[in-house]
This record gives C-alpha cells, sequence and structure tokens, in this order.
C-alpha cells in the first residue's frame, strides 16, 4: 500500500511538463485577473491596455511581454527573436486570414492565430520603436543618402 | 524514381596526413547560407535551396575547393540554438558535439553567420564557442550588407568572441581564403585556449548578451530592403496569391509538356541513330540482339525523359532558391489544418513532385511526431518525376492532341494535370484518414520564417540539374541495364532447336517471361492489362520509370513489333480504357524500392512500408478497375 503511494507520488514529482505547466498557467492567471481588476482604474482611455499579439492590426507594432506557452516552444520562439521587450509587427495576413506573417528584427516569422494569441504584448510607442533600433531611427535619411551614394559610385 | 537522391557513398581519404586536423564542420542558423558556402569550399553537389531547412541531414565532402582535399566538410542542418526543437537540429546539435554514432568527432568548426541579421544570429555564437573548438565565424552576405549600407568592426567582434571573424560573400565566393588560412594556422598550431565567454543560459539572457555584443562592435544592420514585402504584396495577396500559386504549378507542367516533348523526341532520334551506327559494327546474330535489341532499346525508351525530368527539376530548383516554397506553406496552411496537419508539411509534399526520397527526409523538420509519419506515408502519393516517363508515353500514344483556349491549354497537359491531382487528392484524403484516426494528436504551432527572396543563381541551378542528370544516368546504367539484360534472357529462353539443328527464339508469348505473363494475367486482366503489361508492372516494382524500359525490351523481342516505335506498338495491347486505368494505377501505386527503403529508414520499423505497400496497391487496383469499366461504359 505504502509503495504503491510512495511510486504514485514519484511520478507526480517526476513529471515536470505537467508541474511547470500548472504553474504557468497558475502565473498568467493571476497576472491577468490583476489586469482586469486594476485597469479601470489606472488607464480609463484604455491606452495602455494589455492585450496579445493575434489582436495587432496588420501594420501595428507591439512590444513583447511574455510567452505562455510550453518550454520548448518557447524557448523556440526566443531564438527566432520572440523575446520580452523585443517590437514584433503584424505584417500581412496569409491569402486565408491565417496565419499572420510577424516581423521581428528584421526577419519575418508566420504564426497562427492561436500561437499568437499566446503572446501578451503591449502597443508599441515611438519610444520603443526607436528603443528596439537605435541607429535606424539616429539618422534614416543619412543612411539612404549614404547607400545611394554608395549605389552612384557602384555604377 | 529509385537511388534517386541518395548522396553518393563517401570515401574518406586514402591516407590522412599526421595532423591533428581532420574533420571541419559547418554550422549556422537555419538559411545563412551554409550549403552555398558547403559547394564552394568542396565542389561537391549539395542541394541548396531557399527555405530553412533544406540539409535534413549531415553531409560530407572533401575541401577540395580551397586545395584541402585531407580535409572532410561536414555541413548541418540549420540550428537556432543548441536546444533543438526538431529532428534535423538534433542531429546536428549531436554531430557538433561529437556524439553522432558514424560520423567523425570534428576537430574544428566554421560557423556561419547571415551579417544582415547578426544580432539575432550572435545568439548562436556563444553556445557553439562553448563547446570548445576552434573555431572560425563567417559573416556571411557581406555583398548585400556593403551594398546596403551595413556595417561591422570584424576586429572588435573577434576580441569579443575570442574568435577570428571573416567576411564573406559565399554566392560570390568572396572573402574565402579566410578559411584555408584559418585551417592552415589550426594545422601548424595548437588551438588557443578559448575566451571564456559568459554563460548564457536561457533565451532571453543570450539575446541580450548578443544586443551587447553587436553594439559594443558598431553593428548597423543594413537597409531592409522592401523588395521582398513588395513582391509578397502581390504573391501573398488575398485573391492574386493562390490564383497565381494555381497558374505557377499549371504553367510548369504546359511548359514542362510543350517545351519538353520536341526536346525528348529529338534527344530519341539521336539515340535511335547511335543505335543503327553501331548495328554493323557489331556481329549479327545474339549479341546484336542482346546489345541493341534488349539493352539499348530498353534504356534509350527511358533516357529519352531525360529532357522533361530536367525541366521539372528546373522549375522546383528555382521555386525553392527564390523562397517561393515558404510562402507556399504559408499559403496552403488553411486547406493543410483542415486535413489535420500545417503549413510545414506542404514543402515536403511539393519536393516531392520531383522525388519522394529527398522528400521523405525533408519531413525531420516537422516537429510532431505524429505529423511527421502522416506526412511520410503520404509523400510517395505525390506525382513524382519516375512516374513522368509513363504518363508521357501513354498520353502521347492514347491521348488526341487537342488545343482549348487557343493553344495555352491542350487536352494532354488537362490529363497530365487530372493524374497531378488525382495523387494530391489521394495524399490529402489518406493524411485526413490518419490524421482523424491512428495518427490524432495535439496540435503543435506552426512557426515558420519567410526567407527574403533572392535571384536563383545560375551557378546552383546548373549544379542541380548535373546532379540530377547524374543520378538519372547512373539508374540508367545499373537497374534499368540489369532489368532489361534478365528480360532480354528470359524472352528468349527456353531456346527451340529446330529439326535442322538451328537454334532459335521461342515465340515471345511462349518464352520464360512470357509463361510468367500469362501465369499473372487473370488477376490484372479486369484492369484492362494483358500479360505484357503485367511483365511491366512486376518490373516496375523496382522503380516507375523500368516500366518503359521494359515495354521497350519486350516490343523489341517480339518480331511482329520489333520495327514499330513504342507508342504505336502500345495500340497493339491496349485500348483507351486499359491506358487510362494503367495511368492512373501508377498515380497511385508505390512502385519504387528506394521510397520504401528510405521510409522504412526513417520510420525505423518495416510495418510502415509495408502498410503504405498494401494501402497503395489496394487503392491502385480499384482505381484502375473503376476507370476501365468506366471508359468501357462510355465509348462502348
Amino acid at each position: 500500500m505504502g509503495e504503491r503511494r510512495a511510486t504514485r507520488l514519484q511520478i507526480a514529482v517526476c513529471n515536470s511538463d505537467r508541474i511547470g505547466r500548472i504553474l504557468k498557467s497558475d502565473h498568467s492567471g493571476r497576472s491577468f485577473g490583476f489586469s482586469f481588476r486594476v485597469l479601470p482604474f489606472r488607464q480609463p482611455q484604455g491606452v495602455r491596455r494589455v492585450s496579445v499579439l493575434s489582436e495587432l492590426k496588420v501594420g501595428d507594432s507591439g512590444v513583447l511581454i511574455t510567452l505562455d506557452l510550453p518550454e520548448s516552444v518557447q524557448n523556440h520562439l526566443m531564438h527566432m527573436g520572440f523575446v520580452p521587450n523585443a517590437l514584433v509587427t503584424a505584417l500581412r495576413r496569409a491569402p486565408a486570414g491565417d496565419p499572420t506573417v510577424y516581423g521581428v528584427d528584421g526577419m519575418e516569422i508566420a504564426l497562427r492565430h492561436e500561437t499568437a494569441e499566446a503572446i501578451r504584448v503591449r502597443p508599441a510607442t515611438a519610444e520603443d520603436a526607436q528603443a528596439s533600433n537605435p541607429q535606424a531611427s539616429e539618422d534614416q535619411t543619412h543612411r539612404e543618402s549614404a547607400a545611394a551614394e554608395l549605389l552612384e559610385a557602384a555604377r | 524514381m529509385s537511388s534517386c537522391c541518395e548522396p553518393p557513398p563517401f570515401k574518406p581519404p586514402a591516407a590522412p596526413p599526421a595532423t591533428a586536423l581532420k574533420t571541419v564542420l559547418l554550422i549556422g542558423p537555419p538559411n545563412s547560407g551554409k550549403s552555398t558556402l558547403f559547394n564552394r569550399l568542396t565542389g561537391l553537389r549539395q542541394k541548396v535551396a531557399n527555405y530553412p531547412g533544406v540539409t535534413v541531414e549531415q553531409r560530407m565532402g572533401l575541401m577540395a575547393g580551397v586545395g584541402r582535399e585531407d580535409l572532410t566538410l561536414i555541413d548541418l542542418p540549420g540550428i537556432y540554438s543548441l536546444t533543438p526543437y526538431s529532428e534535423d537540429a538534433r542531429v546536428a546539435v549531436d554531430v557538433l558535439r561529437g556524439k553522432m554514432p558514424g560520423t567523425p568527432k570534428p576537430d574544428a568548426v566554421l560557423l556561419v553567420l547571415d551579417a544582415l541579421h547578426l544580432t539575432r544570429q550572435l545568439m548562436l555564437a556563444a553556445p557553439v564557442l562553448e563547446v570548445g573548438l576552434p573555431t572560425l565565424v563567417l559573416l556571411n552576405m557581406s555583398d548585400l550588407m556593403d551594398s546596403r549600407g551595413g556595417h561591422i568592426d570584424t576586429l572588435k567582434l573577434a576580441r569579443e568572441l575570442g574568435a577570428p571573424v571573416a567576411q564573406i560573400s559565399a554566392t560570390h565566393g568572396t572573402g574565402l581564403d579566410a578559411v584555408p588560412l584559418f585551417l592552415h594556422q589550426q594545422t601548424n598550431r595548437a588551438a588557443a585556449k578559448p575566451l571564456a565567454l559568459p554563460v548564457v543560459g536561457n533565451a532571453a539572457s543570450a539575446h541580450s548578451w548578443a544586443a551587447q555584443v553587436s553594439r559594443r562592435t558598431g553593428y548597423q544592420a543594413p537597409l531592409s530592403v522592401e523588395n521582398s514585402r513588395k513582391i509578397d504584396n502581390i504573391l501573398l495577396h488575398r485573391i492574386w496569391g493562390p490564383l497565381l500559386f494555381l497558374l505557377v504549378v499549371v504553367g510548369v507542367f504546359e511548359v514542362v509538356f510543350s517545351i519538353g516533348q520536341p526536346l525528348s523526341d529529338g534527344f530519341g532520334d539521336i539515340l535511335a541513330r547511335a543505335a543503327d551506327l553501331i548495328r554493323p559494327l557489331l556481329p549479327a546474330g545474339w549479341i546484336q540482339s542482346l546489345l541493341l535489341d534488349g539493352a539499348w532499346k530498353g534504356i534509350s525508351s527511358v533516357l529519352v525523359f531525360l529532357p522533361q525530368i530536367l525541366l521539372l527539376f528546373l522549375f522546383i530548383g528555382i521555386l525553392e532558391d527564390t523562397g517561393y516554397l515558404a510562402r507556399a506553406a504559408l499559403i496552403a496552411d488553411r486547406v493543410m489544418r483542415t486535413i489535420g496537419l500545417n503549413g510545414k508539411a506542404f514543402i515536403p509534399l511539393l519536393s516531392a513532385y520531383a522525388c519522394a526520397v529527398p522528400a521523405i527526409m525533408a519531413t525531420r523538420t516537422i516537429e510532431n511526431r505524429r505529423d511527421r509519419l502522416a506526412t511520410i506515408l503520404v509523400t510517395p502519393f505525390m506525382t513524382c518525376s519516375a512516374r513522368l516517363p509513363v504518363y508521357m508515353l501513354l498520353i502521347a500514344a492514347f491521348i488526341p492532341n487537342i488545343a482549348f483556349l487557343h493553344g495555352f491549354l491542350g487536352l494532354r497537359t488537362i490529363v497530365m494535370l487530372s493524374l497531378y491531382l488525382a495523387g494530391f487528392v489521394g495524399a490529402m484524403t489518406t493524411a485526413w484518414l490518419l490524421k482523424s484516426s491512428i495518427l490524432k494528436s495535439s496540435e503543435t504551432p506552426f512557426i515558420l520564417e519567410l526567407p527574403q527572396y533572392r535571384m536563383p543563381t545560375l551557378w546552383s541551378l546548373s549544379l542541380r540539374l548535373i546532379d540530377r542528370a547524374r543520378i538519372f544516368l547512373r539508374q540508367a546504367g545499373t537497374i534499368i541495364l540489369c532489368v532489361t539484360l534478365a528480360l532480354w534472357v528470359l524472352a528468349h529462353l527456353p531456346v527451340i532447336q529446330a529439326p535442322g539443328g538451328a537454334i532459335s527464339a521461342p515465340e515471345l508469348a511462349d518464352s520464360l517471361i512470357g509463361r510468367l505473363g500469362h501465369f499473372i494475367e487473370p488477376a490484372i486482366a479486369p484492369l484492362g492489362f494483358n500479360w505484357k503489361i503485367g511483365i511491366g508492372l512486376l518490373s516496375s516494382v523496382l522503380a516507375r520509370e523500368v516500366m518503359v524500359s521494359t515495354m521497350g525490351t519486350l516490343y523489341g523481342a517480339d518480331p511482329g513489333t520489333q520495327a514499330l516505335s513504342l507508342q504505336t506498338a502500345l495500340h497493339h495491347d491496349m485500348t483507351l480504357g486499359g491506358a487510362l486505368a494503367l495511368m492512373i494505377f501508377f498515380a497511385f501505386a508505390m512502385q519504387c524500392t528506394s521510397t520504401m527503403a528510405v521510409v522504412r529508414r526513417e520510420t525505423n520499423s518495416w510495418m510502415w512500408p509495408a502498410v503504405q505497400f498494401l494501402y497503395m496497391l489496394v487503392l491502385a487496383y480499384g482505381a484502375a478497375f473503376v476507370v476501365n469499366h468506366v471508359t468501357i461504359a462510355i465509348i462502348g
């Protein structure tokens, strides 16, 4: 009797995947409740509303907060550039309306609606766009003219 | 096509010189240009395509391109991190760590990074350098970097990473001197102790480290080119996207048929004339008959399709190299989802139009095991280029050349496209059946990187075609030669001794092969096939195109049809119903030993190829039966 209980306990402990998922859902559930309670007071206009990536309209950008996805998927996406504080832009939807192509770190990556739904973002501000790519915003016109000069020189 | 698509057996150098350095590894993120560089460094053939996950297993070659024939270069699938996400990435990580059985431990590493997206690509640098092997960091695509106004201080980067850094362009072959220089240093000098890099545990810290390094080295990302997005505005347009996709597919087959056919006919004439030239040189008698009517006729009946197969490979090569395949996967994702798979499964299915063997290996990029198995099981339904000779022969023989739409679309093209469609529908239906029954699984997220569009280089396309032609010719010289010789012998035994003592061959129907054909005839008669077609079906289990050479040899051995062309000779044995039934049989049946072998290897059991073979055989038989009887009912 005691032995059986011990093995069952062991199985439960070994199944780290399940534990991880429970912890994660607990965490996300709490933060979700938090946003519900606090938002009406702080942001009456809804400017800084916490939302998910799939809600971005085509052409809009968001700053990534967290990925509520299984560990392996999360790790994979992070190596593709979906890290916290990254600027993500919804570029286009596939002809059928799903998946959507997102621009992150200069690459284009397609995600289905249900994956994008698990990625939390906040709307990007002008500073975010600048912070994520300081060089690009510093003197874009200067660099464009430099590139044009280079091209002309090549000719 | 059998044994097609498998790289030639690799032979290590006979006597490796007594240096510590023997094996060099190419590693880097997907789509960073490793395979192009591999071609540059080895001069060996290697499949290069512009979508992530093309190199599905490690390939080896001698570094002859930089004058180091004593070194072995291994090309690996692209990886994003050392915690692999899919099967192909697992291979790469195992080889890097020297844990791959059958692959030598690497002595040095060439880390290829795409300079255009360096910040993200640097995330891979820390864990790779941490492995502790002497490493040369190659910043690829420096040509585009310069022309678009990007900048990086390579010296500073080298100091940050504790490893030499060089800017190269694999496409143009510039800056490659750094590789032999680095290798020379490694051969003649004990490796310096690697710099201690910050330990980067998770992805977030790896990213912040990479961002810091790129900032300290003055990295300026080049202007992103809007061309790719502009092209995508059309190719991924809600209406034009799918329409253009269909147009591309129809156009490819129309061109293969309308341009390829005259090319093939011309090539066939040359082959026939060559036989006529040789004929007087050989002594008349059985040797001449064996060589010319047996072997040559059999081989050349398959060889004539080489121009068309090369055309098909050219078009699929262009689609792959430009980066369009990834877009096709995106367009197809919605359709694939309804059958329970995702868009990634569509890429192997598309390349299966060329050959199922590399397509089945390409399924390694599919992360979900059950999805991968389902894709492997349905891939042989896709119309591979080995079916093309059979279709071409039967269509040219039985379908009249009627033009529609002012000559844009011919009846022959329509029949051809319907056969392709039949294969596609067979694949989709089977996948749906599998995914809604035995291979049901929870969905794995669909994550697909869309590479920038690139102009395919003439060089990589011609490498591809030369490679393909070589495989095709080798096949013709081995399997097809053996089968045709065996058939010729069987068709001429047992010899008959005439009363005068002269020895002659029996009537074809009385020969060994004829008796075998008659033995199986009752089984295939309902499909509208006679015993000669039956022999063709038996031999085509080895590889589909053997069917054509078998028919060539059989008709060559029969005095009644010897002088006729294969197309005319077929009319002796088949009605329209039988011809259509034969085509649909080929559309569904799994007649390819190399596909079975690769399925066995990838699924690690004989059960799946056996199930697949039986399932497809039953389906092919049923479909051929229906087609034959419907045609008879309509035509009367």
